[in-house]
């Protein structure tokens, strides 16, 4: 993405505000998924985690990187009468942990309303140099 | 055709320009939702820079506005690449840029109106 000068802030906080959205998408797959037990793989849902890299070296935007699965280990439950469950009667749950997805939704949400901040914030400035030519 | 360098003109075919991308950009987030709609854009800056490099009067149709399909944005599944955020910020900085071309174009009426008053 190539930033021009004068709306650079604005090209920064538009790819900032996208880099949220979509981790707020990878937050609501894994709350959707909280009791999935099949994933399709034969093993339940595996978190999923947004890595996000910026677009150049000194100052830019940011975008997605990957999103990558979290490797830890399945919460195991006593539940025999799932289908799911092995013979000692557990079942695999998915590896993830409500408290902290919402935690970062929170952390999304407000990271969201900081680059929408700087957004208008910016607009308000331009706007201030506009004012000189009236 | 006509020739012209004149400021005025200038301002004219910028202000024509943001109100035919802020129709396009009124267009892209109507069909956000639009299977297989690619987004469109107004070019304008680029044919106005070209044409202000070469010196002496220009050609008025060459910098008439034109509406055009970047296919740039990574495409979605349904084959859509509208993206509402990066219309937002498009649309603020046309905003922006309207203000501006206005302002001037004002500056400039005002100054044939010095001179007429004297």
């Amino acid at each position: 993405m190539g930033i021009d000068n004068t709306f650079g802030p604005i090209d920064i906080a538009i790819s900032g505000l996208r880099a949220q959205s979509k981790q707020m998408e990878v937050i609501s797959s894994n709350v959707a998924n909280v009791r999935t037990t099949d994933a399709g793989r034969g093993e339940p849902y595996r978190r999923l985690e947004a890595i996000f890299k910026s677009d150049d070296d000194g100052i830019s935007g940011v975008s997605l990187d990957g999103i990558a699965t979290d490797t830890s280990d399945f919460y195991r439950i006593f539940d025999p009468g799932n289908p799911d469950a092995d013979e000692q009667g557990y079942v695999a749950m998915p590896n993830v942990n409500l408290p902290t997805e919402m935690m970062n939704l929170t952390i999304a949400t407000r990271a969201y309303q900081a680059n929408a901040a700087i957004l208008k914030r910016y607009q308000q400035m331009v706007e201030t140099t506009l004012e000189l030519l009236r | 055709m006509s020739k012209t360098d004149n400021i005025i003109d200038f301002l004219g075919a910028g202000i024509r320009a943001e109100n035919l991308r802020q129709k396009a950009i009124a267009n892209n987030i109507a069909n956000l939702k639009t299977a297989g709609y690619r987004r469109i854009d107004v070019k304008f800056e680029e044919l106005l820079a070209k044409v202000l490099d070469s010196s002496g009067p220009v050609e008025l149709s060459e910098i008439e506005p034109l509406i055009y399909q970047p296919n740039q944005t990574p495409v979605k599944s349904n084959g859509n690449d509208v993206n509402l955020e990066t219309e937002v910020g498009e649309m603020v900085k046309n905003s922006l840029r309207h203000k501006a071309y206005i302002r001037l174009l004002n500056r400039k009426y005002k100054q044939i109106e010095l001179a007429m008053s004297t």
